[in-house]
């Protein structure tokens, strides 16, 4: 009757479970959750629309919009550049606010804790939960981007004309759009790092989403005075417009680099404060 | 607790790096120390620049850094207070590119030798001009000596200015002299000095600096940010309307003449810096219909003045002064309003 | 895990004894105090939960119960004072021995949105004992033991909250554990259920392991458990075995007879503490032993019908501790 007997056929002494499966888990439950998947369908519409209103319109009007007429594959780089300023780090922010906040709040985050799931591992799993969920929608606003530009808007014989004036094939194009999309991901894990570590501080998902969208929304501000122009290079929000820099021929990489750099620099606070909070949080 | 609590104060460390670095990336690139160069005169720096070879293929993105605050003019694009910066390309052989890029498109003029083709793709038209057999070598270094007309020029400014060449800088990451020209106190201008950069190797100048009385941040600079040197691809050298896109050509007489011929000739009041130039502006019904982004509209900028010469209005700005009279005169130049107005009444 | 279903907690009991005596405490606090701002949740509790033991943690609400699990499982920092979890520190090593404890605290933690089943899944994947091949069975099996099979795959959004709870306690149920720690389990059951909560921790004890049980409810208590601790107002007002416990509070001999005035004359003759009550006279502890009372009583021709230690029911004791009425 020792407690040794109830060990019987369990493998002994492993501290934690495989990050494998944990992070196998962790992405099941991102991509089931039925908010998710609301969020990714409707993103899959902003394409299209974007896409239907320049068809119907016409002339597309000014600016980046206006490139897209006859000019399909532009469409998926505008879509993620417009995207950009509030939608995509939407996502995220919900993301983020479930991962921590939103566990805590359903309970889960304590039984997580108890199983054990380290504290390190946990950081590391709730990262990856907030990246599948960018990434995927990234990916949603540039694929349905370049079917509808193909389909929709048509034109430019599977070219894409850039802002330059020059005209890249089908694969450059290709390329160019997947820089666009990588580079879209790390200005959002960004995003999601400052919104996991507020994550980190509550047990009310919806401060997150509230702190994430009015911090984009003040950071925009403030990046429009002018006499804050000194502040402009530490907001994330100034490299935002940097997408359509690979819409240029030759491409213009002072910016995206730039920004992408500013990125790194905000993934490693957010990803700091989360990692120390986490290691001492109560749940 | 110990291993938790190492982890924790890692974490903390590394947020601390990240915002550190987001400090240093906020930091103005270039400018270390000032590189040791061997001293050189004014004239022989000015001879150099006339004497310089062309500097062969090279790419560099060129800022322009306005704080000149002119008003903002509807129509006038980037004439308000900020910077722009535009790349540049040139296969040292009379081919260049350049192309300006905004947030929401990009204009691209590429010269590929024959014809000058200019692409705005907010329209997504392509305007071209041929370009006859010019040569691209200042007609000063054929028509005189170089040292001569450097010396000329150098005692000319001289007669107004002090110049001199005032250390050195590190300009798009080159070594440079700096010229420096400064009017005599005898000059009522609101310039306080200009400086020129001039590459030390290629002896081409780099930046233009302009400063104004009162204020210590530069009110215009125009330089490479980034320059490199080398053959270029030669791809960037031509140009092919892509689909798409709506080709003209080019009006016979350039934009910048036209407006100039409307007008009578302006005639110029006094000399070196505090030089008004005086402009009278067509009749309101003689005036161009508008073009394509709008005719500007000058009526309701600055501020109604008024004195023995007439009434009008002035607009300042940090280095210039201009004021448009009510019998439509113009006077402008980089000096004091009192100067213009006593300019007007001659 | 062989035992029958129906196998009393007392049987078990007995069997407990041995192991708690031999074997190291499966969990020890010493000196615990937290408080939160200006409240004092606990304030110095030092307590060791026997190897192999059903302990029971009884205390009003707000004494501080979920407070001391909580930090007994690394979820919170003690202000003051350690831990100790199946003989690892905690917090510092605390993960070195959850893998071994299965645990509801604080009311069951799932989303909404999954299945009974998918959430057990999920829960599954963060056990380091379980092998990613067993996930399924094992999955299964806490299903059936803890009665939810039918309703695995309905969405945890419409559970009752009985379900709820016993979801929570199939998670805690996933993997041979070597302690069980259940606040309150058996809230929010039908009485299926809380004899269910009875059945399991029977059968958890029966297999050795140990459980720690919180609850208000006194009577599930005294059902299940072979040790008591009772807290109140964050401090630790009695512990020890239930059996100790109950034959302390005893409230002496209680004898049954229709000459009370006779008994107590008697009794009061030989110096005996004693007073009427009910049917009959009560001998207060301390006095001469039962059978010697029995016999002085019988030789003063009192009429005596039935003798026997008075075990006083926990709740007397919860609520003489505690000072509450129940």
């Amino acid at each position: 009757m020792t407690a040794s007997l109830v060990e019987t056929g369990t493998t002994p002494h492993r501290g934690s479970a495989p990050m494998g499966r944990l992070l196998g888990a962790e992405m099941r439950w991102v991509l089931r959750r039925p908010r998710t998947l609301v969020m990714l369908g409707l993103f899959a519409l902003v394409p299209i629309l974007i896409a239907i209103g320049v068809v119907v319109a016409d002339r597309g009007g000014n600016g980046l919009i206006g490139a897209i007429a006859g000019n399909g594959l532009v469409l998926p780089v505008v879509a993620m550049t417009l995207m950009l300023a509030l939608l995509l780090p939407l996502a995220v922010g919900m993301a983020a606010a479930d991962a921590i906040a939103g566990e805590a709040a359903h309970g889960t985050l304590r039984g997580l804790l108890l199983a054990p799931v380290g504290r390190g591992r946990l950081v590391v799993m709730k990262a990856f939960g907030v990246l599948v969920v960018t990434v995927v929608a990234t990916l949603v606003v540039a694929v349905v981007g370049v079917v509808a530009g193909l389909v929709v808007v048509g034109g430019a014989d599977g070219t894409l004309v850039t802002l330059s004036g020059t005209t890249l094939g089908f694969g450059e194009a290709m390329g160019r759009v997947g820089i666009a999309a990588l580079w879209t991901v790390g200005q959002l894990a960004a995003v999601g790092a400052i919104a996991l570590a507020i994550s980190a501080f509550t047990e009310h998902p919806l401060v997150v989403l509230a702190s994430v969208l009015g911090g984009l929304i003040v950071f925009g501000v403030l990046g429009a005075i002018p006499a804050l122009d000194w502040l402009a290079p530490y907001l994330l929000t100034t490299g935002f417009s940097a997408g359509a820099d690979v819409l240029r021929d030759p491409m213009s990489w002072g910016d995206i680099g730039g920004s992408t750099l500013r990125a790194l620099c905000y993934i490693a606070i957010g990803g700091g404060i989360t990692t120390s909070r986490m290691l001492t949080r109560d749940a | 607790m110990a291993t938790r609590r190492v982890w924790a104060r890692a974490g903390m460390g590394l947020a601390v790096a990240g915002a550190v670095g987001l400090g240093l990336l906020a930091m103005p690139a270039g400018a270390g120390a000032a590189p040791e160069l061997p001293p050189v005169s004014a004239e022989d720096l000015v001879a150099s620049v006339i004497q310089s070879k062309d500097p062969g293929p090279l790419h560099g993105t060129v800022t322009l850094d306005n704080q000149l605050g002119l008003p903002a003019i509807p129509g006038v694009p980037q004439a308000a207070n900020g910077s722009s910066t535009a790349q540049v390309w040139s296969d040292g052989a009379g081919k260049g590119r350049l192309s300006i890029p905004s947030s929401q498109g990009e204009k691209t003029i590429v010269d590929d030798g024959t014809t000058v083709w200019a692409w705005d793709s907010a329209d997504r038209t392509v305007t071209k001009k041929a370009v006859g057999t010019d040569t691209h070598t200042p007609p000063e270094a054929t028509a005189t000596d170089p040292a001569a007309a450097a010396a000329k020029a150098v005692q000319d400014l001289r007669a107004t200015s002090s110049v001199d060449v005032d250390g050195t800088a590190t300009v798009a990451g080159r070594p440079a002299y700096e010229l420096v020209l400064r009017p005599l106190p005898s000059e009522r201008t609101l310039l306080r000095e200009v400086r020129v950069a001039v590459d030390s190797e290629k002896r081409i100048p780099l930046q233009l600096t302009v400063l104004a009385n009162g204020s210590s941040d530069p009110a215009l600079q125009v330089g490479f940010t980034q320059l490199d040197f080398g053959a270029q691809d030669p791809a960037l050298f031509a140009f092919t309307p892509p689909p798409g896109s709506t080709v003209t050509d080019a009006p016979a007489r350039p934009g910048g003449a036209q407006q100039h011929e409307q007008g009578q000739e302006p005639t110029v009041v006094g000399d070196g810096w505090d030089t008004v130039v005086i402009a009278t502006l067509p009749p309101a019904d003689q005036q161009p219909a508008p073009g394509r982004d709008g005719a500007p509209d000058l009526s309701s900028l600055g501020k109604p003045v008024s004195g023995a010469w007439g009434s009008g209005r002035e607009i300042d700005t940090a280095v210039a002064t201009a004021i448009i009279t009510d019998d439509g005169r113009v006077a402008a130049g980089a000096v004091p309003a009192q100067v213009l107005t006593e300019a007007l009444a001659k | 895990m062989t035992a029958p279903a129906g196998q009393s907690a007392a049987a078990g009991e007995r069997g407990a004894a041995g192991a708690a005596a031999a074997a190291p405490p499966a969990a020890a606090v010493r000196g615990v105090r937290k408080v939160f701002g200006k409240t004092v949740a606990v304030d110095g509790i030092d307590l060791e939960v026997p190897s192999g033991a059903v302990l029971g943690m009884l205390g009003p609400n707000g004494s501080g119960k979920t407070t001391l699990i909580r930090m007994l499982l690394g979820l919170t920092r003690p202000t003051e004072g350690s831990a100790e979890l199946l003989g690892h520190p905690v917090p510092d090593a605390t993960e070195q021995a959850l893998p071994h404890v299965g645990a509801l605290v604080e009311g069951p933690g799932f989303h909404p949105f999954l299945s009974g089943r998918e959430n057990l899944r999920r829960v599954a994947a963060t056990e380091p004992l379980l092998a990613s091949a067993q996930i399924g069975d094992a999955v299964g099996t806490a299903l059936e033991r803890v009665g939810l099979s039918d309703a695995a795959d309905r969405r945890f959004r419409g559970y009752s909250l009985g379900m709820k709870q016993r979801l929570g306690l199939a998670a805690a149920l996933l993997v041979p554990r070597k302690l069980v720690v259940l606040d309150e389990p058996t809230n929010g059951l039908d009485p299926a259920g809380t004899r269910d909560v009875r059945r399991i921790v029977a059968e958890l004890h029966a297999g050795g392991a140990t459980v720690l049980v919180s609850s208000h409810l006194l009577a599930e208590v005294e059902a299940t458990c072979t040790h008591v601790a009772v807290l109140q107002t964050g401090t630790l007002v009695a512990a020890g075995e239930l059996s100790v416990l109950l034959e302390a509070g005893t409230g002496g001999l209680v004898v049954s007879t229709p000459d009370v005035d006779l008994a107590l004359e008697a009794l009061r003759g030989v110096g005996a503490t004693a007073f009427a009550e009910g049917d009959g006279v009560v001998v207060a502890d301390g006095g001469p032993p039962t059978p010697e009372v029995v016999a002085l009583l019988v030789r003063a021709g009192v009429a005596v019908y039935e003798a026997r230690r008075r075990r006083a029911r926990l709740e007397e004791l919860f609520a003489r501790l505690t000072g509450e009425e129940t």
